[in-house]
């Protein structure tokens, strides 16, 4: 495919001190692409035509402040947006001038209306809809056509079931976690996926999550406990869409962590497969890779569902300008979903609580990293699921290690067994403030004022450790 | 036991019993009736209780409740009919403005037997007061007559697509109802003979009547029979159009801009004069803002018709508006010309609304709905108030993008300053019109199968609009024109606040009024929020999310009580509400209800945008199922319905042991005290 023209609009428009407002008038197709880091507030008006971010349809004449962000406004009938730019801090943009023929939204929007007919007709006859999963290389925009497709199903007045199961990111919850969520209404289009519920109220519905801990970034970090996440998920996924009527007829929209380089590549399909087969999964959609495309088709075109649908594989071109978001960025966003989440954001600001607990109150397990994973990237070995270790958890004591760790606090007792408490999913997260070896005591940060009682901590080593979060 | 509790305890009983009517029966509203009667002491519990009830029901299940209303009226009276009487019109008329044309036929017969006296009685004065029943007719007589000259237009234009006539059918309310109270037969059959001949079955609409126009039966008192109902209007003058036929519509020509205009112009004097009065007052301000751009859009665009109309209803709106603040704000605004606020005659081609609905014809009903305590004596209909029209938008599937500077954003823009009665539920205590009839005022449009018709949904279904797709890359790349309304006009218009879209059809409407208010609440809701600190709240079980099923702008009537737990150990008060917010303590979380030994229900409670516990209230520091506690702390006495003697049967889920049962039920009693 032709590459979409891209012009370098308004580039870098930093040290500018005086908030200064621009019009940027965008054709049909046009996208608006921008980065802010989390130091500066970009505020987008849409002042005229119809807009869109990841499908959200943008209000009129409503300011937007997008931070800690890299996305994209989109426009079908053409529109006029009035961009303020953040008076201290700097950000980046540029419209991407596609047209028609050329801009890789046409599919996305033939593929959710081919998903909305299928919506219909299982609606009509009380089966489930379609289960999608996209897959592809890291960077391609999985997560933002999963957004999108989710954004317009819910346009349509659908409420389909979200599921991520890309622990680098979170969806809705922190990253580290696996989690699924129903999407009735809008996505506030100032967030990825929106916000966690809170003691406050939002002018964006609030989604509710379900979210387990995996506490590694990748899947392959230890296969046997991603895979057993990734089980209890689609038991709990699959119970709503059997229990909610509105949810089955919608089905399922699955975004998954971006195909690893090199030979991880192989580990990587058995997990596609694990998902496949788990959450019935009747349609593969693979985005910006002909290569992943091939080995997707190869595997399951043409295989046969648990319910009995054949399994569709699509190959789809990725969006011409998605930005490569590096490292640096990524922990950024990381850091501030994890601040955002004690401490609120700009529209709403929360006060978490601060506790002493004594290292004897707290019930502590620390998930491990599978031993084939310094292995696979040593030498190349590829996983062999019979080398790993049996334990995916293990009694940790505090130590100093927990300093600054975001602890997981799993909805079980301790009291118990390992298993419970690995198979279940999570009220939330804690931060460990400080570490008293000599008192033995812990300083932590909760979300809600209480004892933390009698719940199990888990830690992992994702999200990682943060610099310090109460500076 | 104070007898405010006993009055809420009847009065919830009452309600109970009311939600518990499933089909209209005798059985029912004579028992209810005689509960009624019975304990006459809490009526004016009671009479609220069910006026609330009527009004909360959905459309179809209006009529039992007003049954019971009307039966409660006849055989108790005083002082039940004084407290109907208060609310009598609104409860009427919102009723009417939402059920089918079969039970707007049902209420119109009651109504007329509350003229009369109560048939047998020795008292010969009627059920209910002229003075109230006078205002409901006098509304009646202007909505029927709109749709009888919606009825002529149609028949005229069209006469295939309202084939089934309308539904009438006949049954006499007396004769199925009200209970045997004192009711002579002879008058079972009254109403039949009062029936029009217009049932005639299928495709046929019925014929045209022929009576002559009988003029000025407004000033003499009305009565509802077939002469007025199929009064023929000229077919020339004005020829009305009802909003939402949209696809016949030629009418609504020419409503002047320069009109309009002026219109604003004295309108926007007026709010400077009050500004001036109260020069910082930031609500005036807005308003002066509000009318301001609309002005701006008017001089700068040419506006489409429908838009205009629309522009216009709210002018109007905003004109009674500017009556009514005054007595609210305690300033006296004298305003420089108050008649010039009203629309103002438009000369003869073009059409101002009192040509348009019939002189006046929901000008009673709005000013009624919009200053209910203010008009004690039913407002002349021919007054020049200004009305407020269904709305009318309406969108073409060929019309682009929305205007730039669409006026309807600016209505929402009205709305939200507080100018427009819809979307400001009641924050007080005083009664305000039920919402959705006030937005989504049906009258005249009992037209279900003529709006589904019309409106501008697809045409076939998506299946067949995407047939052409397949699940190919080549297939999937073709663009699709044809299929991105779907996703803009066709949801119809966006909410300004968040840009969700909501159909321009009934059911869209009710849903934005329903979204609005939602707005309302949170906005309300997350000001008081913010005084207290919030927090992040605890993720639920794999069970609860399952189970939960996610709300859409739910409304829900409870209001969330400030039962939070203060840090800091504030003085506990049992709150009013019936839920709590789930405890953030875990080991509180985990409790059970320590009469029952159940769990408590998790819900997601949008309204309060938290976690609560259904039916669970606070004491001190033990958390119980508000209807156990209840039931616990029940004394004996008080009321019938409220006897000691079997709470089982209610909670049907006891576990604990009798006695263990009995010695908590004295712990709860010394904690009470």
């Amino acid at each position: 495919m032709a590459p979409p023209k891209t012009k370098a609009a308004t580039a870098a428009a930093s040290s500018i001190t005086s908030a200064p407002t621009t019009t940027q008038t965008l054709e049909p197709y046009w996208e608006y692409r921008f980065e802010v880091p989390h130091s500066s507030i970009l505020t987008i008006k849409l002042v005229s035509g119809t807009a869109e971010k990841d499908g959200t349809e943008l209000a009129p004449n409503t300011p937007y402040a997008f931070t800690a962000t890299k996305s994209k406004i989109n426009t079908w009938h053409g529109c006029t947006l009035e961009i303020t730019a953040p008076s201290s801090g700097t950000y980046d943009a540029y419209t991407s001038e596609p047209n028609a023929d050329e801009t890789p939204m046409v599919s996305y929007l033939n593929l959710h209306f081919k998903l909305e007919s299928l919506r219909a007709a299982a609606q009509r006859t009380a089966q489930m809809g379609p289960r999608v999963l996209v897959v592809g290389p890291p960077n391609a925009g999985k997560s933002s056509l999963v957004r999108t497709l989710t954004s317009w199903a819910t346009r349509m007045g659908r409420q389909p079931l979200v599921v991520n199961t890309d622990s680098r990111e979170g969806m809705l919850t922190l990253p580290g976690t696996l989690s699924a969520a129903v999407f009735a209404t809008l996505i506030d289009a100032t967030t990825d996926w929106g916000t966690l519920p809170s003691s406050g109220a939002s002018a964006i519905p609030v989604k509710l999550p379900l979210a387990y801990y995996y506490g590694l970034p990748q899947s392959d970090d230890n296969p046997k406990l991603f895979k057993r996440m990734l089980g209890r998920l689609a038991i709990a996924a699959t119970s709503r869409l059997a229990e909610d009527i509105d949810v089955k007829s919608a089905g399922m929209l699955i975004d998954t962590g971006g195909v690893p380089a090199g030979t991880r590549g192989a580990a990587y399909y058995d997990f596609v497969a694990h998902i496949v087969a788990e959450f019935s999964v009747n349609i593969v959609v693979v985005l910006g890779s002909e290569r992943v495309g091939s080995e997707m088709q190869k595997r399951f075109s043409g295989q046969i569902t648990s319910v009995g649908e054949t399994v569709t594989v699509i190959g789809l071109d990725k969006s011409g300008g998605v930005m490569d978001r590096d490292e640096a960025f990524m922990q950024s966003i990381r850091e501030s979903a994890i601040r955002e989440y004690f401490f609120g954001n700009a529209r709403m600001t929360l006060s978490p609580f601060t506790q002493q607990v004594d290292f004897a109150a707290v019930s502590i397990w620390r998930i491990s990293e599978a031993s084939s994973k310094t292995a696979a990237d040593g030498g190349g070995i590829t996983y062999d699921e019979g080398e790993v270790h049996t334990d995916m958890l293990e009694k940790a004591e505090p130590s100093m290690m927990l300093q600054n760790c975001v602890l997981a606090v799993a909805c079980a007792s301790v009291h118990d067994v390992p298993d419970n408490i690995r198979d279940a999913n999570i009220m939330g997260f804690v931060y460990v403030a400080d570490v008293d070896e000599k008192r033995r005591r812990l300083r932590i940060l909760a979300p809600v004022s209480a004892r933390l009682g009698d719940r199990p901590l888990l830690w992992g080593s994702w999200p990682e450790h943060m610099v310090n979060l109460l500076i | 036991m104070s007898s405010y509790s006993e009055s809420d305890a009847v009065a919830k009983d009452f309600r109970d019993a009311l939600e518990d009517i499933q089909t209209i029966g005798r059985p029912e509203i004579s028992n209810l009736t005689i509960i009624a009667r019975e304990n006459i002491e809490h009526a004016l519990a009671i009479s609220s209780a069910l006026v609330d009830h009527v009004k909360r029901a959905a459309p179809h299940k209006k009529l039992p409740p007003l049954y019971v209303l009307d039966s409660i009226a006849k055989n108790v009276g005083t002082p039940y009919t004084l407290f109907f009487s208060r609310k009598l019109y609104q409860t009427y008329m919102d009723a009417y403005a939402m059920v089918d044309m079969a039970t707007r036929r049902k209420l119109e017969e009651m109504l007329k037997t509350w003229k009369e006296p109560v048939p047998g009685s020795i008292d010969t004065r009627p059920v209910f007061p002229p003075e109230v029943v006078r205002p409901i007719e006098n509304a009646l007589i202007k909505v029927r007559t709109t749709a009888l000259q919606q009825d002529q237009e149609r028949m005229r234009n069209q006469q295939q697509l309202f084939g089934r006539g309308r539904p009438v059918q006949g049954v006499p309310y007396r004769e199925t109802l009200t209970p045997p109270g004192a009711r002579p037969p002879s008058q079972t059959h009254a109403y039949h003979a009062q029936q029009p001949p217009i049932h005639h079955g299928n495709g046929i609409p019925y014929s045209q009547p022929t009576q002559p126009p009988s003029v000025g039966y407004q000033s003499q008192p009305p009565t509802l029979n077939t002469t007025s109902r199929s009064t023929p209007q000229p077919p020339s003058s004005g020829a009305f159009q009802p909003p939402h036929m949209g696809g016949y519509g030629l009418a609504q020509r020419g409503i002047s801009i320069d009109a309009l205009n002026d219109d604003i112009q004295r309108l926007t004097a007026a709010f400077k004069a009050q500004l001036g009065q109260t020069p910082h007052d930031p609500i005036i301000q807005t308003k002066l803002k509000a009318l301001v751009d609309l002005q701006t859009i008017l001089q700068t665009q040419n506006l489409p018709q429908e838009q205009l109309v629309l522009v216009k209803n709210q002018i109007s709106d905003l004109a009674v508006n500017m009556r009514a603040p005054p007595a609210q704000t305690s300033t006296p605004v004298s305003l420089p010309n108050p008649v010039a606020v009203a629309p103002p005659p438009v000369a003869a081609p073009k059409v101002s609304l009192d040509s348009l609905f019939g002189s006046g014809a929901l000008a009673a009903i709005m000013a009624r709905n919009t200053t209910p305590s203010q008009a004690p004596t039913p407002q002349p209909p021919a007054a020049p108030v200004p009305i407020r029209s269904p709305p009318s938008q309406r969108i073409e599937p060929q019309k682009a993008a929305p205007a730039p500077a669409d006026p309807l954003a600016l209505m929402n823009m009205l709305r939200r300053a507080g100018m427009l009665p819809p979307a400001t539920p009641a924050t007080s205590t005083t009664p305000v019109p039920s919402i959705i009839p006030s937005t989504a005022l049906p009258f005249p449009l009992p037209l279900s199968g003529i709006t589904k018709s019309t409106q501008p949904a697809p045409p076939g279904t998506i299946e067949s609009l995407t047939n052409d797709i397949v699940l190919k890359a080549s297939s999937l790349k073709q663009f699709r024109p044809q299929l991105l309304p779907l996703l803009f006009e066709a949801q119809g218009l966006q909410c300004t606040q968040c840009g969700r879209r909501f159909p321009t059809n009934e059911e869209g409407k009710r849903r934005k009024t329903a979204h609005m208010d939602w707005h309302f609440r949170v906005n309300q809701r997350s000001n008081e929020t913010e005084k207290r600190g919030l927090h992040r709240s605890w993720l639920v079980d794999e069970m609860d999310w399952i189970n939960t099923r996610e709300t859409i702008d739910k409304d829900h009537v409870v209001q969330a009580g400030d039962s939070d737990t203060a840090p800091g150990g504030s003085i506990t008060k049992v709150p009013k509400t019936q839920y709590i917010p789930v405890p953030d303590d875990p080991v509180l979380a985990a409790s059970v209800c320590p009469i029952c030994q159940d769990k408590f229900e998790t819900r997601w409670l949008d309204d309060a945008q938290e976690f609560v516990w259904a039916d669970a209230i606070k004491v001190g520091d033990r958390i119980y199922h508000a209807s156990c506690h209840r039931e616990a702390f029940k004394d004996g006495g008080g009321t019938p319905m409220y006897t000691r003697n079997t709470p089982e049967p209610v909670l049907g889920k006891r576990k604990a042991e009798q006695d263990e049962l009995v010695s908590l039920r004295g712990k709860l009693k010394v904690e009470a005290v």
